[in-house]
C-alpha cells in the first residue's frame, strides 16, 4: 500500500512539473477515474457478494424445510436475517472501524443497521421473526406459514 | 439480618419518629422498615471503607469506565462469606499515582468485616477488572482468578486461610474483563472462560484525551472505533495446568466483540453447562455445549443475541435465573443509557425470547446505565427479583439534563405476573448514588435472607444489608458440583440452577439459595449431577442450611 501512494506520488509531481499550472493535470483525473472505477466496482462487488451469502443461507433454509428440519431451517433464516454469522460479523465490524459504510446514507435515516448492505432493520425484524416462527412451530401448517413470511422478505433482497 | 425483637422495635420507633420529622438527609420520603423490601448500606460500620479505583476524574479513556468486580466466598471454611474486591489504578495526568491493592476481607460473623490480605497473599496490584472463583485443584476450596488489564492472576487456596499465586496459570496481558470457571468436557477440572473488551496499551491509556461529542461533552472514545480483544477458553489439564483451547472447543472470538459479562449454566437442559456472552455494542455470543467441551454459537438464532427488533444491544452485565418458575434458565441482560435492560425468557431447546415489554422491564430500566445485576429471592416470598447496578461511564453526565453519573440502584419486584421498580420504598440502601458496576449476592450473615455487596468507581462499597420484612422461609442449599436442585412442596416447585458467573466481571455465592414463601417444609429437595444421576431428600426443615454431597 505504502509502496502504491509512493508510486503515485511521483507519478503525481512528474505530471504537475510537466503541465501548465493552475489545473489538476489531465492524466491525473483520469487515473483517478479508473480509480473511482475501480472503489464504486469494490463496492458493487460487496452487494453481489452479500446477496450470494443471503441466497446461500435462503437455499439451505428451503432444504432444510423440505427435509421437515425446522430448527435448522429457522438456524438458516435467522443467517440470513443478519447478513451472516458472527464470523461475518466480525468482519463487518473491522469495515466500520476502518470507516467503510456501504449505506451510510440509509444508515443515517435509520433504514440499515450500521454496516449492514442489503438486509434493512425492518427485513431482519421481519425475516428474525419468521425464523422464531419456524423454530416453535407446532405443526406443518405454521412451518409453511413461517416458510412463506420469510421467502416474501427474503426474495427482494437475493440476487436479481 | 440476624435482629432481636427489641432492636427491630427500637429501629422502628426511631423510623417512625424520623418519618415524623421528615426524610433524613439521603433518604428517599416514605423510607423505613415496613412490609415490603428494606435495605440500609452498612459498608463504613462493616470496615468497608478503601475506595477502588479505576484511572483519572474525568475518564479520557474507555478503561476508566470499567470499574472493578468483586466475589462472595468462604475463603477459611468458617462457614460465613468473606469479601474479595477488586481493585484499579488512580492516574492524574499521565502518571500513575497509586496502584490500586485487591482486598480480601474476612467476615467476623458480628456484622464486620477484618482486612485480611496480607495474610491471605492475595493483593494483586496489577488494574484489577474482574474476578472469578473455581476450584482449580479439586480440593474443595475456593480459588481466585483475577482478570486484569495485564497479565491476569491465579491464586490457589491453600486450605490455611493462605493462597498461592500460581506462576504459570490461565489468562493474558491485555484488558480480561470476567472469568469464569465451570467443567466444559465432563473430566472433573474446572476449566476457564475469560471475557475481554478492547486491546488496548497502558501508554494509550495513559496518553488518551477526550475526543467524543457526546451531548455537547467532550467524552471518552469507544467502544466504537477500537479493537475488541479476544476471549478465551483455558482446558484445566490437572496439576494447576491450563492449556489454551479456545479454537479447539469451537469459542474462537470471530466477531472480536467487546465482551463483558459471562455465564456458564444449562440453558438447553441437556446436562452440561453452555456458555452465554454479553457484548457490548454487538450481538451476545451463546455457545452450546455438546458434552464433551466442544462448543457452537447458536446465538444468533436462539433469541437472545438480539432484542426483539433484532438490533444489537450495548451487553454489560447478566442475571441468570429462573423466573417464571418453568424450571429453566432465563436470562436478563443490562445495556447502556437510553436503552432497556432486557429479559430472554428461555422457551427450551436453545430458544429464547423477548419479553421485557410484556413483564414490566422496558420502562424502568431505559434511563439509567446498568452494569451487575442478580436475579434473587431478595424478600423469600417464592419470586425471583431483580437488583441492578447503575451508575453512568462519562463523569460529564453530570453536565448534562436529565442524568448523571452517580445514579442509584435499583430494585425490581417480581409477582408472577410483572415486574415492578419498587427501589424508592426499598430503604436508604437504595437511595446511594454512586457509580456503581460489579455487583455480588450472598447471604453475609447468616440469617437466610440474601445481602448485596455493590464495586463502585472511585468510591468504597455499598454494603446492602437486607432487612426486608419477610415474606417467607428459606433454604440454602450447598452442593459443590451439582447441576441443578429442585425444591418441591406439595405441587409447588422451585429450581436453582447452579450456574457460573454472571453480574458483571464478578462472582456470587454458589451455594444455592430458595426463598420458599409459606412453605414451612421441603417434601422433595433433588439435587442433580452432571452425570445424570441425582440424590433426593426427604422431609427437609426450612431455615437451614442443608450440605448435599455426591
Amino acid at each position: 500500500m505504502k509502496l502504491a501512494s509512493l508510486t503515485l506520488g511521483a507519478v503525481a509531481a512528474t505530471l504537475f512539473f510537466s503541465s501548465p499550472p493552475q489545473e489538476t493535470p489531465p492524466a491525473m483525473v483520469s487515473c483517478y477515474e479508473s480509480l473511482a472505477d475501480t472503489i464504486l466496482a469494490v463496492k458493487q462487488t460487496e452487494e453481489h457478494f452479500v446477496r450470494s451469502l443471503l441466497d446461500g443461507h435462503y437455499h439451505a433454509a428451503k432444504a432444510y424445510v423440505q427435509r421437515g428440519e425446522s430448527a435448522r431451517a429457522a438456524a438458516e433464516m435467522a443467517l440470513f436475517a443478519n447478513e451472516g454469522d458472527n464470523a461475518i460479523g466480525g468482519v463487518r465490524k473491522r469495515l466500520l472501524e476502518g470507516g467503510h459504510h456501504h449505506n451510510a446514507a440509509g444508515e443515517a435515516k435509520g433504514i440499515y443497521e450500521p454496516g449492514f448492505v442489503v438486509v434493512t432493520r425492518q427485513a431482519k425484524q421481519e425475516a428474525l421473526a419468521a425464523a422464531t416462527a419456524m423454530r416453535s412451530a407446532a405443526d406443518d401448517e405454521q412451518r409453511k406459514a413461517a416458510w412463506e413470511d420469510f421467502s416474501a422478505v427474503a426474495h427482494g433482497l437475493m440476487p436479481k | 439480618m440476624r435482629r432481636d425483637r427489641l432492636l427491630r422495635r427500637i429501629q422502628l420507633s426511631t423510623a417512625l419518629a424520623l418519618a415524623a420529622c421528615g426524610p433524613a438527609p439521603g433518604e428517599r420520603p416514605g423510607a423505613g422498615p415496613g412490609p415490603g423490601f428494606y435495605f440500609v448500606d452498612v459498608a463504613a460500620e462493616a470496615g468497608l471503607t478503601r475506595p477502588t479505583w479505576c484511572g483519572r476524574a474525568a475518564k479520557p479513556h474507555i478503561l476508566e469506565s470499567g470499574g472493578t468486580g468483586l466475589a462472595l466466598l468462604d475463603h477459611d471454611g468458617d462457614g460465613d462469606l468473606d469479601l474479595y474486591l477488586v481493585n484499579g489504578w488512580r492516574l492524574e495526568g499521565a502518571s500513575v499515582v497509586e496502584r490500586g491493592r485487591n482486598a480480601l476481607y474476612e467476615n467476623r460473623g458480628d456484622g464486620t468485616f477484618v482486612d485480611v490480605t496480607e495474610i491471605a497473599g492475595v493483593g494483586d496490584d496489577g488494574w484489577g477488572c474482574g474476578v472469578g472463583v473455581g476450584d482449580v485443584d479439586g480440593d474443595g476450596r475456593p480459588d481466585l482468578f483475577v482478570a486484569n488489564f495485564g497479565p491476569d492472576v491465579l491464586y490457589r487456596n491453600r486450605g490455611d486461610g493462605t493462597f498461592e499465586r500460581l506462576p504459570d496459570g490461565p489468562g493474558f496481558d491485555g484488558w480480561s474483563a470476567c472469568p469464569v470457571f465451570f467443567d466444559a468436557d465432563g473430566d472433573g477440572h474446572e476449566d476457564l472462560y475469560l471475557s475481554a473488551y478492547i486491546a488496548c496499551t497502558l501508554e494509550e491509556v495513559l496518553d488518551a484525551q477526550p475526543t467524543l461529542d457526546w451531548k455537547d461533552q467532550a467524552v471518552m472514545l469507544g467502544p466504537f472505533g477500537l479493537e475488541g480483544a479476544g476471549n478465551r477458553f483455558f482446558e484445566n489439564l490437572g496439576g494447576g495446568r491450563f492449556e489454551d483451547a479456545t479454537a479447539k472447543s469451537g469459542l474462537a472470538d470471530v466477531g472480536l466483540y467487546y465482551s463483558f459479562g459471562v455465564v456458564a449454566a444449562d440453558l438447553d437442559d441437556d446436562g452440561d453447562r453452555d456458555l452465554y456472552v454479553a457484548n457490548d455494542s454487538n450481538p451476545n455470543y451463546l455457545y452450546r455445549n455438546d458434552g464433551r467441551g466442544h462448543f457452537q454459537d447458536v446465538g444468533l438464532w436462539s433469541g437472545c443475541a438480539l432484542d426483539s427488533a433484532g438490533m444489537a444491544q450495548a451487553g454489560m452485565g447478566i442475571a441468570p435465573g429462573d423466573f417464571d418458575a418453568d424450571g429453566r434458565v432465563d436470562l436478563f441482560v443490562t445495556h447502556f443509557a437510553e436503552d432497556s435492560s432486557t429479559l430472554y425468557r428461555n422457551l427450551g431447546d436453545c430458544l429464547f425470547e423477548d419479553v421485557s415489554r410484556r413483564f414490566g422491564i422496558r420502562q424502568p430500566t431505559y434511563a439509567p446505565l446498568s452494569w451487575g445485576t442478580c436475579l434473587v429471592d431478595l424478600d423469600l416470598d417464592g419470586l425471583l427479583d431483580l437488583f441492578i447496578a447503575n451508575g453512568h461511564i462519562y463523569p460529564q453526565a453530570d453536565q448534562v439534563a436529565g442524568t448523571s453519573y452517580g445514579q442509584a440502584n435499583q430494585l425490581l419486584a417480581w409477582d408472577g405476573r410483572t415486574f415492578t421498580d419498587v427501589s424508592s420504598t426499598a430503604g436508604p440502601g437504595l437511595a446511594v448514588e454512586e457509580s456503581s458496576r460489579g455487583v455480588a449476592c450472598g447471604d453475609l450473615d447468616g440469617d437466610g435472607d440474601l445481602d448485596l455487596v455493590v464495586a463502585n468507581v472511585d468510591a468504597p462499597p455499598t454494603l446492602l444489608r437486607n432487612d426486608s420484612a419477610r415474606r417467607g422461609s428459606w433454604l440454602l442449599v450447598d452442593a459443590p458440583g451439582a447441576l441443578c436442585v429442585t425444591a418441591a412442596v406439595g405441587d409447588r416447585r422451585w429450581v436453582r440452577h447452579a450456574v457460573r458467573g454472571g453480574s458483571f466481571n464478578s462472582a456470587c455465592d454458589q451455594r444455592l439459595h430458595f426463598g420458599l414463601g409459606p412453605a414451612d417444609r421441603v417434601d422433595e429437595l433433588t439435587v442433580r449431577w452432571p452425570d445424570g444421576t441425582e440424590t433426593v431428600r426427604s422431609e427437609v426443615a426450612v431455615d437451614q442450611v442443608v450440605r448435599v454431597s455426591r
